[in-house]
């Protein structure tokens, strides 16, 4: 019972951090319908960039966010501008493809630039395991869980009170209307990469915090957020939120009771075969709109 | 379909569906049979038939791919996959079973197949992106299955293969593979080329085009579509199980994901939904890599800064521009280049 607890636990918070970069996935699919298999790639970028400006340019971790945020919005900008909007009203492959060749674009550029071993950040945050009845906590992953949370706190006011995430909302309804009420749909495509590339590096960040600044496992990680984007459903905010958890719980216990019997590994693979089996059962997820088609 | 220059008439059913319908044609065909088995050969030395083995290779396994992205419209990131499992079966049939290769040949292909009938199944329910996702999923999978097979796949050590052997001559050199896998291309790419032409290459296309409408005229798109991956994994089968061959030993690290993104991606700047689109693709793809080995040491002269795993990061970043530019710039590939020049050439001197 206590391992369960502990698996239970751990897997809740490492949720939490699926459930962040889920939702970049979800937000770009929301405004766009582009299914961005960038986001792997561009978690392990974030995560490089914001310690190439830590440990090689002396920054405060403060001051490295805040000289990150415009270099996301150039990102974000010349990726709509340069390869999305010229594949408008193309067959959906294109898209595919294009996101799948901007990944492997990043992941050479990750290569180029900061080659070699895995790096680890500076310490910022206190280390340390708290005890809650037999379960162990180590401290890092109740701030992740708390940034987190504020993150999404953050998110949803956003698209709850602002003008601008209204907006948002309503272009992801109808680009045609939108367009009619004087919405500039391009910049808001721009804002929602932005947004998804902020939610990748919070993510990514988290992650490379605990476990080191390594591309594989990273880009990986991101992967994983398709399995969450698939179980929650590609529209639903909430069921990224859900998926998420779900997936982190689902990993956790999967990789505690089974482990012993293959030999290892099994979180690797443990959320690839649940989205299979999500695929086969309910193709659009637990919160997914069905798609109706008329030839 | 194929164009005919003016003048060339269809009086019988025969002449209607014949592949090769005019001299012109026919000569290029003997010339380009002349060129692969009989002159290359003699002028070439080992290090360029080896690029030419690759190349036959790559050109098996995009066939398939073509078949099943190209013609019946479902995208595959998986691909590669479906090349190792083509591998694996071959080796562990040679090194644990000691089969020849004309065994563990058909093995592999039939173990592929089957694979690819499973891989298939969810695509009943879902089309686009959610199938490149799965397809994704599956090639994990397979990986992670490779690597934890303890002694049947040997993990991350990788398991030796034999070279084949035919009435007692081994093919062990360069020379003999590339005659052994021109052949079998050849045949991989006449029998690509007479498919697409049934009824099934047909009703690949309907699906591809529009699927409901194809359900509506009375096509089985569930059996089509099966039908389609069990091709495509059965020829990624057939280039897995002649690349272990060929290679001699074979490990989980030469099927990285990222080569499924780039036969995706070469089939679109080759020109997807042809077969010359699909051959152009190959060719592109591995006299590229080539051009990136050769110019290699330059760069890294150029900037010493960087290290060697820094130019297999230009290598990503040239390949992965080199897609996006297609997509925007030429969606239909060099095929459509081709067939520009082709026809301006029977057209002149007028413009069209």
């Amino acid at each position: 019972m206590a391992f369960f607890l502990q698996l239970v636990v751990s897997g809740f918070l490492t949720g939490s951090v699926y459930a962040l970069m889920a939702l970049g996935i979800v937000i770009i699919y929301k405004a766009s319908s582009v299914f961005n298999f960038a986001h792997g790639s561009i978690v392990a970028f974030t995560a490089y960039l914001i310690w190439h400006l830590m440990v090689n340019l002396h920054l405060h971790i403060i001051f490295a966010v805040i000289i990150s945020l415009p270099v996301i919005i150039i990102i974000a900008y010349l990726i709509q501008r340069l390869i999305l909007y010229p594949l408008t009203g193309q067959p959906p492959l294109a898209a595919i493809m294009a996101t799948l060749a901007l990944a492997e674009v990043v992941n050479g550029a990750i290569t180029l630039f900061w080659p070699g071993p895995a790096r680890t950040y500076p310490k910022f945050l206190p280390t340390g395991t708290i005890q809650i009845g037999t379960v162990f906590i180590t401290l890092e992953e109740i701030v992740n869980f708390i940034i987190c949370g504020l993150a999404f706190t953050g998110f949803m006011l956003f698209f709850q009170k602002s003008k601008l995430g209204l907006t948002m909302r309503g272009t992801a309804e109808d680009h045609q209307l939108a367009r009619s009420e004087g919405v500039k749909v391009n910049r808001i495509f721009v804002l929602a990469w932005f947004i998804a590339i902020i939610m990748a590096g919070i993510g990514g960040f988290l992650m490379a915090n605990m476990h080191g600044v390594n591309q594989e496992p990273l880009i990986a990680l991101g992967m994983k957020s398709l399995a969450v984007v698939i179980l929650g459903g590609m529209e639903s905010i909430l069921g990224a939120v859900i998926g998420g958890i779900a997936i982190g719980l689902l990993e956790a216990l999967g990789a505690g009771y089974l482990d012993p019997l293959v030999g290892g590994g099994v979180e690797e693979v443990f959320p690839f075969i649940i989205l299979v089996i999500i695929l086969l059962i309910k193709p659009y997820g637990l919160f997914g709109y069905k798609r109706i088609e008329r030839v | 379909m194929l164009k005919k220059p003016c003048g060339t008439f269809d009086e019988t059913y025969a002449q209607d569906i014949a592949c090769i319908r005019t001299p012109f044609r026919a000569g290029l065909l003997i010339l380009l049979l002349l060129f692969i088995f009989i002159i290359m050969p003699l002028v070439a030395d080992d290090y360029v038939l080896g690029i030419m083995n690759v190349i036959g290779i790559t050109v098996i396994a995009m066939l398939g791919l073509n078949i099943l992205t190209g013609y019946c419209g479902q995208i595959s990131i998986g691909h590669v996959a479906f090349i190792a499992v083509g591998s694996y079966t071959s080796s562990i049939l040679s090194a644990h079973l000691g089969w020849q290769f004309w065994a563990t040949f058909p093995s592999a292909i039939l173990v592929s197949g089957l694979l690819g009938l499973i891989v298939a199944l969810p695509s009943l329910r879902i089309k686009g992106f959610y199938i490149a996702i799965s397809t994704m999923a599956f090639h994990y999978i397979t990986i992670w299955i490779i690597l934890h097979g303890g002694d049947l796949t040997k993990g991350v050590w990788g398991l030796p293969c034999e070279f084949p052997i035919f009435f007692g001559i081994s093919f062990d050199t360069e020379r003999k593979m590339y005659f052994l896998i021109m052949a079998l291309s050849v045949l991989g790419t006449i029998m690509a080329f007479n498919l697409v032409r049934t009824k099934f290459g047909r009703g690949f296309v309907a699906v591809r085009d529009n699927d409901i409408a194809a359900e509506f005229m009375g096509l089985n798109i569930f059996r089509l579509k099966i039908m389609a991956f069990i091709i495509c994994s059965m020829y990624a089968g057939a280039a897995g199980s002649l690349y272990a061959h060929y290679l001699g030993m074979i490990t989980v690290e030469q099927f990285p994901l990222i080569d499924s993104i780039w036969y995706m991606g070469f089939l679109i700047i080759g020109g997807m939904g042809s077969i010359s689109g699909a051959i152009f693709g190959a060719i592109f793809y591995r006299l590229i890599a080539q051009v990136v080995i050769f110019t290699a040491p330059m760069i890294g002269e150029a900037f010493p800064s960087l290290s060697v795993s820094g130019v297999a990061g230009f290598t990503q970043i040239l390949f992965g521009v080199l897609i996006i530019l297609f997509l925007v710039l030429e969606p239909r590939g060099l095929n459509h280049r081709w067939q520009i020049t082709l026809s301006s050439f029977r057209l002149w001197p007028f413009p069209y």
